[in-house]
């Protein structure tokens, strides 16, 4: 054999040791992993689908393209049509939109790869689970009874039963006829299993139903979740009340003047307490009004008022009004007989001797000590 | 014939002294005082009238009688008050100028005491027109039990108590206290042969105590 040859052969011989490996079959391409994004989605989620391969064998494979197949696990992004060649060793990702359709449950939609030169193709199976439940909310503190116009604590739980987080998690309180402070709860990031309370100062005006709306995500996709709760007014089983006790009627010149206790019978303190007589009373000084300010439960303070009442009247009411830690104010009506007392005389005397009272009584006094000094100075 | 000129109201205002000197020359006689006393009396009846018309209003329709009864006894009493009232401030006055060894007849001792109520007439028609004043304002309500009526009562006490009306009517009853005191020192000077010290005494004691306890009452201590 001439050298040339020789020389030729040996250089097709490199030359097709560097450039090629024989193709290689899908035995060397394998499926490492797969996720989706969120873990798990629920019924018309929209996420992604992530699959890793990784060629393990010593040469390249060319691979032609890949593609997701599945109906109740939805694919929404086109296929990998044309992928190339993964070297030894090497690994990729493909990446694909998809939306659960279907039901709850896992799914495996088809994750396949064809490769180049009629080598076949890989299907592998993607496990996607899909599961419905929602986060739940619950109010787990609030007052025994809402009255008008009275602010109210309400504690509201929200809690992640789903096998993954929740991100973005927020509580709204919405409804008519409330005034809720804060307008919005953020709680953030809801770990499964876990859970947050929010508080809300709630105060209604009327009697109404207050919306809680969950709003949360998974992965992209926002869903919400409402709770429900009817604001009825009742009476608070804990409010202060009020009681007037000891009372005693006297009449005075131009009215009348009431004595008597008031006790807080209740378990809050009644605070700003006053005490007024009122309709048909008119209340004349000195007692127009008796401030008795703050009266603690079982505390006990008394009270004076004055006041006038027409010819005829028997019974007039003696108003309590207080107020809340809240600043709301309430009013309790006590009546109080004043029917079996003799009514002072109707026209109005200025509490004191009245002037003419005064002269006469000085007339008479100059007269009889004129008398009396007559009377010695004659002896 | 009493000539009733000849010793003078006036007098016995005015001029006691002169008034029982003269008194003296004569027999005691009880007519002019108990005059005095039958006045006084009336006074006192007619002082309760106003108070019939409250009594009267306090007690239900079947009890109108009873209330005419109750207000016939309380001018009775008061009637026979003005009486009454001589007798107690003749025989004190009588028991205490004892002690400064008085002298004289008991008869002459009632007779001058008589004599000494006269300022106390128009003490009484000036109390009996504030007593008018101050009921005839009065708003009664109407009441059904004895408790309400008693409730009433107590509370008509407090008014008259504390009514500036009712302590103007105080103040002029006690100056004319004094003007009697006044009149029964010169009474018992000559009544019961006292000197001018022991009369004052004798009234002053008796007379004081009473006024110490008027006034105690308007004040309202008691």
């Amino acid at each position: 054999m001439k050298p040339i040859y020789l020389a030729i052969i040996t250089l097709l011989c490199a030359v097709l040791a560097v450039v090629g490996p024989a193709s290689a079959g899908p035995a060397d391409i394998t499926v490492t992993s797969s996720a989706t994004d969120p873990p798990v989605l629920m019924k018309g989620d929209t996420g992604t689908l992530t699959v890793t391969i990784q060629n393990n064998g010593p040469n390249t494979v060319a691979i032609s393209s890949a593609k997701l197949y599945g109906n109740e696990v939805v694919p929404l992004s086109d296929s990998y049509a044309s992928v190339g060649e993964i070297g030894a060793g090497n690994s990729k990702t493909f990446t694909f939109t998809v939306r659960a359709d279907g039901g709850e449950g896992t799914f495996y939609p088809q994750f396949v790869l064809d490769f180049r030169d009629g080598a076949g193709s890989l299907r592998y199976p993607v496990p996607v689970q899909v599961e419905d439940t929602v986060l739940s909310a619950s109010v787990i503190g609030m007052p025994d009874a809402f009255s008008e116009g009275r602010t109210a604590e309400i504690t509201v739980r929200v809690g992640n039963p789903r096998p993954n987080a929740a991100s973005g998690v927020q509580v709204i309180p919405e409804g008519t006829g409330i005034t809720v402070t804060p307008t919005g709860g953020f709680i953030g990031a809801l770990a499964p299993d876990g859970s947050a309370t929010v508080v809300f100062n709630l105060t209604p005006t009327t009697e109404t139903d207050v919306a809680f709306q969950v709003i949360w995500r998974n992965g992209i996709n926002t869903h919400t979740t409402d709770l429900v709760l009817p604001i009825a007014f009742g009476e608070d089983k804990r409010q202060a009340d009020p009681v007037i006790t000891n009372v005693e009627v006297t009449p005075i010149a131009g009215g009348y003047r009431i004595v008597g206790d008031v006790m807080n019978a209740g378990l809050e303190s009644a605070r700003s307490v006053l005490v007024s007589p009122g309709a048909p009373a008119t209340p004349i000084d000195p007692f127009r009004v008796y401030v008795v300010g703050t009266l603690d439960p079982d505390d006990i303070s008394s009270f004076e008022v004055t006041f006038r009442a027409d010819a005829g009247t028997t019974e007039v009411p003696i108003v309590v009004e207080y107020r809340d830690d809240d600043g709301n104010r309430y009013a309790a009506t006590t009546m109080v007989g004043v029917g079996s007392v003799a009514a002072a005389p109707l026209e109005e005397r200025d509490g004191g001797i009245p002037l003419v009272g005064i002269i006469i009584v000085a007339l008479v006094a100059l007269g009889i000590a004129g008398a009396i000094y007559y009377s010695w100075r004659r002896t | 014939m009493y000539d009733i000129m000849d010793t003078g109201f006036i007098r016995v205002l005015l001029n006691p002294g002169r008034f029982f000197e003269a008194r003296m020359q004569g027999e005691p006689s009880l007519k002019i005082p108990a005059l005095i006393a039958l006045v006084m009396g009336l006074i006192g009846a007619v002082s309760v009238i106003p108070m019939t018309n409250i009594t009267m209003a306090m007690l239900p329709a079947e009890m109108q009688g009873f209330g005419l009864l109750i207000t016939i006894f309380l001018a009775a009493v008061a009637f026979v008050g003005g009486f009454l009232g001589w007798f107690i401030y003749s025989f004190v006055f009588y028991i205490v100028s004892m002690i400064f060894k008085g002298q004289g007849d008991l008869k002459r001792t009632v007779e001058f005491t008589g004599y000494g109520f006269l300022p106390q007439i128009f003490g009484g028609i000036i109390g009996t027109y504030f007593s008018y004043q101050l009921l005839s304002g009065l708003n009664v309500p109407p009441m059904t039990s004895p408790e309400q009526i008693t409730e009433f009562s107590e509370s008509l006490v407090t008014i008259l108590a504390t009514d500036p009306l009712a302590q103007i009517a105080g103040l002029v009853g006690i100056l004319f206290t004094l003007w009697s005191a006044n009149i029964w020192i010169f009474g018992m000077k000559y009544a019961r042969n006292l000197s001018t010290r022991d009369a004052i005494l004798t009234v002053g004691i008796p007379v004081g105590l009473y006024i110490l306890y008027n006034l105690i009452t308007l004040a309202g201590w008691l």
